[in-house]
């Protein structure tokens, strides 16, 4: 079951937001300890730490490719020791940018990749469209921390629905 | 060190949380804390799984996180109620101002924040699958010159043109701004114009694409036109060196 | 018709606009003008007054209440006209004078050409031409309440949603200028 690390990243490169969770799906075949409940996520403490120097490595990239490509969805933008990276952009300049393990078994076919990337593609477009619905808030402006509840209840339902 | 003096890069409004503030419904993004203050417990986990209703903000049953913004229904509200409105926000503005100077750059910081928030909306609306992110400066000038342009005025604006003399400058041209149908500047305001407003909402837009400019609005009347007016969109300089580097 | 000068007062009677759109009248001084202003004023005021008694009654506040009891009920003002009890028109051989006064007091005076001149009614003695006369008198009137109700219009787009414009006050509006005289011509 693979955790995943999401955030997203205003226009000077200041966080607006996080989460950590894993994916709801492959729920019952954990066989960590104790990790029963699904969407907690499972990183290990080392890994934990480094997550938002990874996002922050990733930016430069981003600002490179962004001129481009005139698409808003980045794909896969860099892979750290195995953990992956992908990013999107909106026209305002924000970038959600996701992190996950790579599975290890590479053998698990193109088609699944495929599918997996499309559902991040996916994840990302309704992202898009929440935060443009917080944006949408006369008391939120551009590139304030995004901390209603609400937002975060929905960002985790897309999880859950997508990954 | 107290909480107060916690410098939080990401949060410039007022109501911003402190390490102490801890989220009682377990949601809730607090920057101060960082990804432990949202993380999922296994109280959340089984809400989120049984797709419980669960009221975390007053507001909660009337979201707006739970509406569709995306209907390319056209929303017309009237002309009257929008002038009245403007009406006050020149007044008030005005009466908070030093000066005409003032005035202006007061109006366009409050259109700004509305060029900000449409160019998301107007992206989102236009559909992620037939529209793309405008990378160009003439394809963004386009973009706001059409497509920005009808969806908040409910028609294009009548010209665009590029400077002939200085390369990062270019004009939108507007024969009779909407918003000012109907104000007529006193003799006395010398070459006050209230487009400021829609001055900004153009800067706030090409700012938050990057492509920082500085937008202002002059009156330059034709017959028949009196209230014509010209936006000069000035381009920063190191957007001409990225231009041209990126496509040349 | 034609329409010679258009005057605008407060529902204090000053005079806040006045335009001779047409050639025609002479020309008087300012202050004039502004004393023309107040006795029109004062005369719809105290015509307004003169309303007949019914069984001994005033019935003037009646006259006066209808409107806003019509705006209450209905929820909307059918007639836009709030002139209802004060002085509605003079009529001389030179000239026609109309009072429009809107909800909130202001009263728009329009000066016109005077009615077509009807020959001799007395000696023509066919009812039918003493119909048409009267017929004639009423277009004109229409004809003034047709110019009145544009020139609300100009006045509500572009003086009260001007917001250099304070009310009472006098109109210096360009752009209602203009109007006015593509209104006129």
């Amino acid at each position: 079951m693979s955790s995943y690390y999401f955030s997203i990243v205003g226009t000077r490169d200041n966080p607006l937001y996080e989460v950590e969770f894993s994916s709801f799906k492959t729920a019952t075949t954990s066989s960590s300890t104790g990790s029963s409940v699904p969407g907690i996520s499972q990183f290990p403490t080392n890994i934990k730490e480094i997550l938002p120097f990874v996002t922050n490595s990733s930016l430069d990239l981003i600002e490179d490719f962004q001129w481009t490509t005139s698409s808003f969805n980045l794909g896969k933008i860099d892979s750290f020791y195995g953990l992956l990276v992908y990013g999107f952009i909106t026209q305002g300049n924000i970038k959600f940018i996701l992190c996950f393990e790579g599975s290890n078994n590479n053998n698990n076919g193109s088609s699944a990749q495929k599918y997996n990337e499309n559902s991040i593609k996916q994840f990302f477009v309704d992202v898009n469209d929440l935060y443009v619905k917080c944006l949408l808030n006369p008391f939120y402006a551009v590139n304030d921390a995004i901390t209603s509840p609400d937002f975060d209840l929905k960002v985790k339902l897309l999880a859950k629905k997508y990954l | 060190m107290s909480n107060e003096d916690i410098i939080l890069p990401s949060a410039s409004s007022l109501s911003t949380l402190s390490i102490s503030d801890i989220s009682r419904t377990g949601f809730g993004y607090n920057p101060s804390v960082g990804p432990a203050s949202n993380s999922i417990t296994p109280e959340t986990s089984n809400i989120l799984l049984n797709r419980k209703t669960i009221t975390l903000t007053p507001t909660s049953a009337n979201s707006i996180y739970d509406k569709n913004i995306n209907s390319k229904k056209i929303n017309e509200i009237s002309l009257s109620s929008l002038s009245f409105l403007f009406c006050e926000i020149v007044n008030w503005s005005h009466k908070n101002s030093k000066g005409i100077q003032d005035l202006e750059t007061r109006l366009n910081g409050l259109g700004y924040q509305i060029g900000q928030r449409f160019l998301e909306l107007n992206k989102l609306r236009e559909g992620f699958k037939t529209s793309k992110r405008e990378i160009r400066i003439i394809e963004v000038l386009q973009f706001i010159h059409g497509t920005f342009w009808k969806s908040i005025f409910g028609k294009v604006a009548n010209e665009l043109e590029k400077s002939q003399d200085v390369t990062n400058e270019y004009m939108i041209i507007d024969n009779v701004p909407l918003i000012s149908k109907f104000i007529s500047i006193p003799k006395d305001y010398g070459n006050l114009n209230c487009a400021a407003f829609m001055a900004g909402i153009i800067e706030g837009a090409l700012d938050s694409a990057s492509f920082h400019a500085d937008v202002t609005a002059h009156s330059v009347p034709l017959d028949g036109f009196p209230l014509r007016t010209v936006f000069l969109i000035k381009f920063d300089e190191s957007l001409m060196i990225r231009e041209s580097l990126r496509f040349s | 018709m034609k329409v010679y000068s258009i005057y605008i007062l407060n529902k204090a009677g000053g005079l806040i606009y006045q335009n001779d759109v047409n050639a025609g009248l002479n020309k008087l001084s300012a202050n004039d003008y502004l004393v023309l202003a107040g006795t029109l004023h004062g005369v719809h005021a105290i015509s307004a007054r003169l309303n007949p008694t019914i069984n001994g009654k005033d019935t003037t506040s009646e006259a006066n209440a209808s409107p806003n009891a019509q705006i209450l009920t209905t929820g909307r003002f059918q007639d836009s006209n709030g002139n209802r009890s004060g002085l509605h028109s003079i009529e001389t051989d030179l000239f026609n004078l109309y009072v429009f006064q809107s909800l909130t007091g202001i009263k728009f005076i329009v000066i016109t050409s005077p009615n077509p001149v009807v020959y001799n009614i007395q000696t023509v003695k066919k009812r039918e031409d003493v119909i048409a006369s009267k017929g004639e008198l009423n277009k004109s009137y229409e004809e003034a309440n047709g110019v009145f109700k544009q020139l609300y219009v100009i006045y509500s787009d572009y003086v009260m949603k001007d917001p250099f414009y304070s009310l009472d006050m006098p109109i210096k509006s360009h752009l209602f200028d203009a109007k006015v005289k593509e209104l006129i011509s």
